[in-house]
């Protein structure tokens, strides 16, 4: 069954209808959204099932997008987070990649300004390896860049997509070994994205990211996973109640191939890697448990089919 | 920017160049600085790399005045300022404490300061409560520390009456050097360092 990311928009009124059919289906719930009158769902839901969803939804006059990069943990990564440097082209980005449904992370550097200055320490670095993609969103001047990307990108094992000024040939050019994607005339800049122009560079991004995506999640068809993000994400939530009482708006954050969970790793660990998907299946066999380098997150891994022979 | 007698930005990346110019002009735009601001002039080095900004700056106003800020009434041995204008309010008030002390000054409500028991010196009315000058040089540095690139933190920053120039590196460099190079950038736009 292949799911498909979307996004559901609509009323208050029977909206639980909607999670219910979504649930039927065989869909999973990502993240629900209440904002005043209005629910936005972000959810996997099968690809056969797309049109039978549009056909429920319209007397309720919702609205369905397919959003590509739902089930997806972004980190954009920013030299430094200056108060004088504010506002910050990057906050621009991680709130547009979260209007198509991408958990995005901010990660401003500690010591990643200059050319000849910039670091990034091993908790960054640890920290960045934790996304499915990591944005990098660098400055003006193409000296700098070609200085600092190679400095800024030591350690990194996921797919990094560069920003900058410098026109994409240019990005190209200088950088060895090359990015996963790029996008040019993105830099540093002092003003909040509102032009066409502005609009336009940011879907750029959209696409970049939505391409790089795609490529990896070919790369899991070939070897796929043991079991789906999302299912594991409901095994969780049944079985750990106190995932409820979390604060954080994404309590359970699906990735492309595991889960954040923001629940304490010493305490809770044990618990999440004995719990039962099947009968004879647990959490433990078919992903691995780790502590996150975010917080003191437990961070699932979940392990492909070729290492456990299992598909649940 | 079209109040701007002169601008420029130079640099050698020509795309790395017009960004700036476009930050600088947000920023200024923001700081509400593009009215004092006659003549400015940005050089970025990356390769060194440097960042210099020099410029002159219209007459910000001069000083504002006990009399600017409210009315002076005296009644009895009492003295009553109505106050009119908030903005420079703090500042007043601490200069009437270390004027008169605490003990004397008293503010019953927003618009009105008394001073009582004590003498008010003549030609109280033109006492100077701040300059704006010092305020908008100030700004103004900060506005190029905003548009400054980030991790320039060796900075070197002077104003004169209209004059001022900042700048800023990665690395220390020697005085003369940075003597060297603000010179040549107001000398491009027909000034001399005073």
């Amino acid at each position: 069954m292949i799911l498909i990311p979307i996004t559901y928009k609509g009323g208050v009124y029977r909206h639980d209808e909607v999670v219910d059919y979504i649930e039927d289906l065989g869909g999973y719930i990502v993240q629900k959204h209440d904002i005043a009158q209005e629910i936005v769902l972000q959810a996997l839901i099968p690809k056969d099932d797309v049109e039978r969803f549009r056909d429920f939804i319209r007397p309720l006059a919702g609205e369905v997008t397919e959003s590509p990069l739902v089930g997806t943990e972004i980190a954009v990564v920013i030299p430094s987070l200056e108060i004088h440097h504010l506002p910050h082209s990057a906050c621009d980005i991680a709130e547009y990649l979260r209007t198509v449904g991408a958990k995005t992370n901010m990660i401003g550097l500690a010591r990643g300004f200059g050319k000849r200055i910039s670091q990034l320490n091993d908790e960054e670095r640890d920290v960045i390896n934790e996304h499915d993609l990591a944005i990098y969103v660098l400055g003006n001047f193409e000296t700098c860049i070609e200085q600092k990307f190679n400095v800024l990108r030591r350690g990194i094992r996921v797919p990094i997509i560069l920003t900058g000024a410098p026109p994409v040939d240019a990005l190209k050019r200088i950088t060895d070994p090359p990015a996963a994607g790029y996008v040019g005339n993105l830099g540093r800049f002092m003003h909040r994205t509102r032009t066409d122009a502005d609009i336009g560079r940011l879907d750029a991004v959209i696409e970049e990211v939505s391409h790089v995506l795609s490529g990896i999640r070919d790369e899991l068809a070939q070897d796929p996973l043991s079991i789906s993000p999302a299912r594991l994400m409901e095994v969780i939530k049944e079985g750990v109640p106190d995932i409820d009482s979390v604060y954080s708006p994404t309590p359970l954050t699906v990735q492309l191939t595991g889960l954040r969970v923001k629940l304490p790793f010493t305490r809770y660990a044990d618990q999440i890697r004995s719990l039962v998907v099947e009968e004879g299946i647990l959490v433990g066999d078919i992903a691995e448990i780790r502590p996150s380098r975010m917080r003191d997150y437990i961070l699932v891994q979940i392990k492909p089919f070729s290492e456990t022979h299992i598909v649940v | 920017m079209t109040m701007m007698d002169q601008f420029e930005v130079e640099c050698f990346e020509e795309i790395g160049r017009d960004f700036y110019r476009q930050i600088t002009e947000t920023v200024l735009l923001d700081h509400n600085l593009t009215s004092v601001v006659t003549k400015l002039r940005i050089f970025i080095d990356p390769r060194l790399p440097i960042f210099v900004a020099v410029g002159t700056i219209r007459d910000a106003g001069g000083s504002i005045r006990v009399s600017d800020i409210g009315s002076v009434q005296t009644q009895g041995d009492s003295t009553i300022i109505s106050i009119r204008d908030e903005t420079h309010l703090a500042k007043f008030l601490t200069r009437l404490y270390e004027i008169f002390g605490h003990e004397h000054i008293d503010q019953p409500d927003r618009f009105t300061v008394v001073i009582s028991g004590i003498e008010i010196p003549k030609g109280f009315e033109q006492l100077e409560v701040v300059n704006r000058a010092d305020t908008v040089f100030r700004d103004l540095i900060y506005a190029m520390t905003v548009i400054a690139p980030e991790g320039f933190k060796v900075r070197r920053e002077s104003y004169g009456r209209d004059q001022f120039f900042y700048v800023a590196s990665e690395n220390t460099l020697p005085e003369h050097v940075v003597e060297d190079i603000v010179v040549g950038q107001f000398a491009q736009i027909g000034e001399e360092l005073r």
